[in-house]
């Protein structure tokens, strides 16, 4: 289902005039009232005026998320605090939070982007959302209860965790859709199978996940044992939140961004250079439609490529693969590039291995080592040692002939590693560089 | 039929794993007839016998283990040399593989139990029969 049609559909013609109208407003925005922008753009020789056309976007510097902490808290923002009605912060797993104010447009703007991505995942009014997604700081619960509410829909803001009760409110409400980190889903699934309920006695039907990095074989065992279909949604809080971009139930390949809000590009994190469209590299994103707090070229360190192909339900606005990892998250081991979302898809590809894992970087004798643990289940479970060896070596074989890396398998307890109910920590990096 | 259930549990090689796997099935009241261990160097699987299997891997599964149940044979043969060899002489000439065995003392005098995986447990159960080999049924397990 298309939230508005005018918007979504518009012709790539219409939408480049009005992202440059845009851009060129907010440009002049930023460079008078944010005095790091003015800094900056005088810095690069550029003027506002200079930007004509959207190629002009590239002239413009970066944004990063050490600028936003060195502005902090309010640094960045547009407006004086009488206009601001909300602030959000990003987990600051190191030193200080980012902070991101918005203004009563921010909240519709968002609202309405958000109720976009709902209709693109085919919810609709009299739909009943289970939204899981953490209350707080983050952006997730909030922006997901705005969009839902927007839309029309039922939401129950039941937050994150807490999850015997999430599934007894499941059942009881007849939840339709679910809302949280596609970790957490694939946990509730054990769960609700734990508390002797089976998937056909819920009314699940979409699953909106998102907030971390997954895999296509992450999608395929989370809609088996649910039932439903498992659409990957894609924000952040810097940019907005959630509803940045989202994949449509039609194609179930790519998300769209929303361009009349955003504009991305495809760099190469080294370099900085703009990449062509369908090559791979860092996402950046250019906020256009935001008010408090606009950013120029946002570093995402999301690392994805721009799919240009018309989609199949009808929407122009371009789409940016499933996100393969993090810049921060790549592992360099023994000088390969490796994302744990490449692991995670074998591991899910071999049969009968649970899609919980972990994945430990260590250096022994200056030699990197990786571990890959990951849990039995009863499919797999032979009384032969040597059948589960077999399945070690396997797992071992298929990461070294794709990625050429050595890994040692080691094989774990049913529920024994690290269940989340945010998003999941995979990485343990015991090595001191 | 004289198969017997055996039940697998995979366990991490770390201390205290193979205690709380016993400590489950005592507490439960559930008597433990034979265990074998075997491993690797970073994983193991217990083997156990009990009285009462149905009920071990409810509880065992219960308390989040990883459980098979597999057929096994069960011979009660002479304590005196050479008895083992005879045995594993014909199943040899046979073309059936030992998967793995292990033995316990029997409180019959004179008798041992030895627990055999096999390749072919049918063909091995007729050959244990034409041979004399006394071969044991889960009652009677239980009851020594």
């Amino acid at each position: 289902m298309i939230y508005s049609d005018e918007m979504e559909t518009m012709p790539r013609e219409a939408l480049e005039a009005l992202q440059l109208k845009r851009l060129q407003n907010m440009v002049e925005r930023v460079y008078n009232l944010v005095p790091f922008y003015k800094k900056q753009l005088n810095e690069q020789n550029v003027k506002p005026e200079d930007i004509k056309s959207l190629d002009d976007l590239k002239r413009l510097p970066f944004t990063s998320k050490q600028d936003l902490r060195d502005n902090y808290p309010f640094g960045m923002f547009t407006l004086p605090m009488e206009h601001i009605v909300r602030v959000h912060a990003s987990s600051g797993t190191t030193g200080k939070p980012t902070v991101v104010g918005y203004s009563r447009r921010d909240i519709e703007v968002w609202s309405e982007l958000m109720a976009r991505s709902f209709a693109a995942a085919g919810v609709g009014r009299g739909d009943i959302i289970q939204n899981a997604y953490g209350y707080g700081l983050f952006t997730g619960g909030l922006g997901a209860h705005y969009g839902g509410e927007k839309l029309g829909a039922t939401v129950i803001p039941i937050s994150g965790g807490n999850t015997k009760k999430q599934i007894m409110i499941m059942n009881d409400f007849k939840s339709t859709v679910l809302t949280a980190t596609p970790s957490y889903t694939l946990y509730l699934s054990e769960a609700i199978k734990d508390m002797n309920l089976d998937k056909t006695d819920l009314h699940l039907k979409v699953g909106i996940l998102g907030a971390e990095p997954w895999s296509e074989e992450m999608r395929k065992a989370i809609e088996d044992k649910l039932d439903i279909d498992a659409i990957d949604i894609y924000g952040l809080s810097e940019i907005m939140g959630p509803g940045v971009a989202i994949e449509c139930k039609e194609a179930k390949h790519g998300l769209h961004i929303w361009e009349d809000a955003f504009i991305p590009e495809i760099i190469d994190p080294e370099t900085g250079d703009v990449l062509e469209d369908g090559e791979e590299g860092e996402l950046v994103i250019t906020t256009i439609a935001k008010d408090a707090m606009p950013l120029i070229r946002y570093r995402t360190r999301d690392i994805t490529r721009i799919i240009k192909d018309p989609c199949v339900c009808g929407r122009t606005h371009r789409r940016i693969e499933r996100i393969k990892g993090r810049s921060d998250d790549m592992l360099i081991i023994r000088g390969v590039n490796i994302f744990p979302s490449q692991i995670e898809s074998l591991l899910m590809e071999t049969e009968g291995v649970e899609p919980h894992y972990q994945i430990i970087v260590d250096r022994v004798d200056n030699l990197d080592t990786l571990e890959v643990r990951v849990e039995v289940s009863e499919k797999v479970f032979s009384d032969e040692i040597k059948q589960l060896q077999n399945l070690q070596r396997s797992i071992e074989k298929d990461v070294k002939d794709l990625y050429g890396i050595n890994v040692k398998v080691s094989l774990a307890e049913p529920k024994s590693l690290e269940r989340f109910e945010g998003k999941a920590k995979r990485v343990i990096d015991n090595r001191r560089l | 039929m004289k198969m017997i259930k055996q039940i697998s549990v995979f366990i991490e090689n770390r201390p205290g794993r193979l205690l709380d796997v016993v400590e489950i099935i005592g507490g439960n009241g559930i008597n433990l007839k034979a265990l074998s261990l075997a491993d690797s160097s970073d994983f193991g699987i217990a083997r156990l016998i009990v009285k009462g299997t149905d009920e071990a891997v409810k509880i065992l599964k219960h308390n989040g283990f990883t459980v098979s149940v597999t057929n096994i044979l069960a011979a009660l043969i002479d304590d005196k040399p050479g008895t083992l060899a005879g045995i594993l002489k014909i199943l040899a000439q046979n073309d059936i593989n030992v998967e793995y065995m292990y033995g316990f003392a029997s409180p019959i005098e004179g008798k041992a139990v030895m627990v055999f995986k096999l390749s072919d447990l049918d063909k091995a159960q007729e050959l244990f029969d034409k041979n004399d080999i006394t071969l044991l049924s889960q009652e009677e397990i239980r009851e020594i």
